[in-house]
């Protein structure tokens, strides 16, 4: 049996809603600030903007980023 | 340096050789340095004095753990900042956002291990006047 038309149109803007609300967690996820150190052997170590060495490392980053300012245009 | 010396001094002429094809190499690059294992800048898209200081921070706060850093990522609002130790040698790189970490990485390695085993300067042909990184730095300050 068919389904019934106005849950076709539901479906439909339910999954409409999904994708924008996946849309907007992915965004948030890309620019989120994040640093990442990795050592000999491959282990890798997040530190969040809060501690202490996250917040040291996002300065020095900052220094670098104002030093090498704006990409020239080509 | 975390994974030993270079096996020959690296003269600065090939050091800006090699910042000019790294450069040439990666379209989001804004700024890069190369540096010595004691930290003495050997070329660099800017001034040296100051990416010695910020690279020599960089570095300062990422060994801080239990073992020298190898790779340092960090992503912000503004940018991009790529680190690496290999061969003796360490490069410092800023980006754009969302540049692609695994690409610029293996350009950086590849660029100081060619550098550090002492690859005529032929290897980074920039005989082009375009792939200068003065011209570039030119260009920036010429606000073009």
């Amino acid at each position: 049996m068919a389904p019934k038309p106005h849950r076709v149109l539901l479906d439909r803007v339910s999954g409409y809603a999904d994708e924008a609300a996946a849309y907007m967690r992915r965004r948030r996820a890309s620019r989120r600030p994040f640093a990442r150190l990795y050592y000999a052997g491959g282990r890798a170590e997040d530190h969040a903007t809060d501690s202490a060495t996250g917040g040291e490392l996002f300065v020095a980053a900052g220094r670098l980023i104002e030093l090498a300012g704006k990409r020239p245009k080509s | 340096m975390a994974d030993g010396e270079t096996s020959t001094a690296v003269s600065g002429e090939a050091a800006e050789g090699a910042l000019a094809y790294l450069t040439e190499m990666s379209p989001d690059l804004r700024g890069a340095a190369i540096l010595a294992g004691d930290g003495a800048v050997l070329a660099a898209s800017g001034d040296a004095n100051r990416w010695r200081e910020d690279a020599a921070t960089l570095f300062e706060v990422a060994d801080r753990g239990s073992e020298p850093v190898e790779q340092v990522h960090i992503g912000t609002e503004q940018g991009e900042v790529f680190a690496l130790r290999h061969a003796g040698l360490a490069a410092v790189a800023v980006t754009d956002r969302f540049a692609l970490a695994s690409l610029s990485f293996f350009d950086m390695r590849a660029v100081l291990r060619d550098l550090a085993a002492g690859r005529p300067l032929s290897t980074f042909d920039v005989s082009e006047d375009v792939k200068s990184p003065k011209r570039r730095m030119g260009r920036k300050a010429d606000g073009a």
